[in-house]
């Protein structure tokens, strides 16, 4: 998601109110709950929810992994707009004048506590897009020997859509998936559309067969407010238009796969073999000289390598 | 609330809903998405030519008499049912040119942009491609032809 601010954030306010959308698994309440936390430059969301967690509140449930923006736990509604807390700075959210900060769970997602959504059924969709690499003949996958042959232009045409990593703000925005909770949702549909398009697979006709239905592409009414929030720039409304040409081409006979990758197969020349040579200054710590010297490496090299 | 009983506990179904989504073009506060202002105002005005539509062919079929049809037309001459014509008249207009838009959009993949490597600060092609330019300009056409049609209908 564009982040006007980018790179001249201002200093965030001394104390933000955080309001917190909570739910109570056991008693089925929900309720709006404050907590009035301290700041720091370059604090994000997640860490504001930490210190609550640590300082006031240890009941307070939220998930997140990595902290910073690779993993996906960490998806929240912040002040209306689906984000992940770990890359929302507070100073982006906050300002003096509006030192408020809401936070919700993900819409479109059962919430099974607190901020904790549950992704069972967004998993079961992606799973339900075949989201792996499909050939008519499976060996080729499963006992690889050798790898797919795949231009620069043909990886730079799925490369975007493969960058997803299923944090599920794009579902919880999508007003299609808020109506229709049968929806396939811009996720799956465009990897759907990474994997159709993919030179190296396959199994395009059952995946067109997965996404032409009542639930699939043809529910999309392009809001494109996936697109802009997608942390990852990954364009699942211009992926989903894509496949429904795709599809719409296919019924009318027009359109086929253009090509299949090939295996790479072995190599036309045998690799060089060199010895490897060990640095003899600066050494590591721990790094024995002689027993290097005694236990020689041969590494293969191509000719080409060689040459630079 | 609806919920589902799982384990100890409930989940609760947090979804706005087909109203919420169809109604609020502020249910997600993003910036840089005049799509989803179009794709509400599509939807609304889709109902008000449908409602429109429906009254037409019912006001229509149901009034053979003449002297019936004369009094009928004679209710709906005054200014608010004008004003409401003109409300249609401007839901006709914008759900025509976003549908031309939608239909190059959706059936064609036209003016959604090429996939790239990203670069910040991630604005994704599909917003800042053609169909972003023909969304603008389908805007300034809906008003241009509201304004029109409001003055052919009440200065004439």
């Amino acid at each position: 998601m564009a982040e006007k601010e980018w790179g001249r954030l201002p200093e965030p306010p001394r104390e933000v109110v955080l309001r917190v959308k909570r739910y109570d698994p056991e008693r089925g309440r929900t309720w709006w709950q404050e907590y009035r936390v301290p700041t720091y430059r370059g604090m994000t969301v997640l860490d504001a929810l930490l210190w609550v967690k640590e300082n006031a509140d240890p009941s307070l449930s939220m998930r997140y992994s990595c902290r910073m923006g690779v993993c996906g736990s960490c998806g929240v509604v912040v002040n209306g707009v689906p984000r992940l807390a770990c890359q929302t700075q507070i100073a982006a959210v906050a300002s003096r004048e509006n030192p408020v900060v809401t936070v919700e769970p993900l819409h479109n997602h059962p919430v099974v506590r607190d901020l904790v959504t549950d992704f069972t059924a967004f998993f079961e969709k992606h799973r339900r897009i075949i989201p792996h690499i499909v050939r008519r003949d499976m060996r080729e996958v499963e006992e690889a020997e050798y790898e797919f042959l795949m231009t620069p232009d043909e990886h730079l045409s799925i490369y975007q859509y493969s960058l997803c990593i299923m944090c599920g703000l794009c579902y919880s925005a999508c007003p299609v998936a808020a109506s229709d909770p049968e929806y396939l949702g811009p996720q799956a549909l465009a990897q759907a559309y990474r994997f159709i398009v993919d030179v190296r697979d396959e199994g395009y006709d059952r995946r067109i067969a997965i996404v032409d239905t009542e639930h699939g592409c043809h529910r999309c009414h392009f809001a494109a407010t996936c697109s802009a929030v997608c942390p990852k720039d990954v364009d699942p409304a211009a992926a989903i238009q894509r496949l429904r040409r795709i599809v719409f081409l296919r019924r009318l006979g027009l359109w086929r796969k253009r090509k299949v990758a090939p295996l790479a197969g072995p190599l036309e020349k045998p690799l060089r073999r060199i010895r490897a040579e060990y640095p003899r200054h600066n050494l590591v710590e721990g790094a024995d000289p002689e027993r290097q010297a005694r236990e020689p490496v041969d590494i293969d090299f191509r000719e080409e390598w060689l040459r630079e | 609330m609806a919920s589902e009983e799982r384990g100890r506990g409930r989940l609760l179904h947090n979804m706005p809903g087909l109203l919420q989504a169809s109604l609020n073009p502020w249910l997600v506060r993003v910036r840089n998405n005049p799509e989803r202002l179009a794709f509400v105002l599509h939807r609304v005005t889709g109902v008000i030519i449908l409602a429109y539509l429906v009254a037409h062919i019912f006001v229509t079929s149901a009034t053979v008499d003449e002297a019936l049809w004369e009094s009928v037309m004679g209710a709906l001459s005054g200014p608010l049912s004008r004003v409401g014509e003109w409300i249609v008249a401007g839901a006709v207009i914008f759900h025509g040119l976003n549908g031309i838009r939608l239909i190059l959009v959706e059936f064609l993949g036209l003016g959604v942009g090429r996939p790239e490597r990203p670069k910040p600060p991630y604005v994704p092609p599909s917003l800042r491609s053609g169909q972003r330019k023909g969304l603008y300009l389908v805007f300034a056409l809906s008003l241009a032809g509201w304004a029109l049609a409001g003055v052919i209908m009440f200065a004439g």
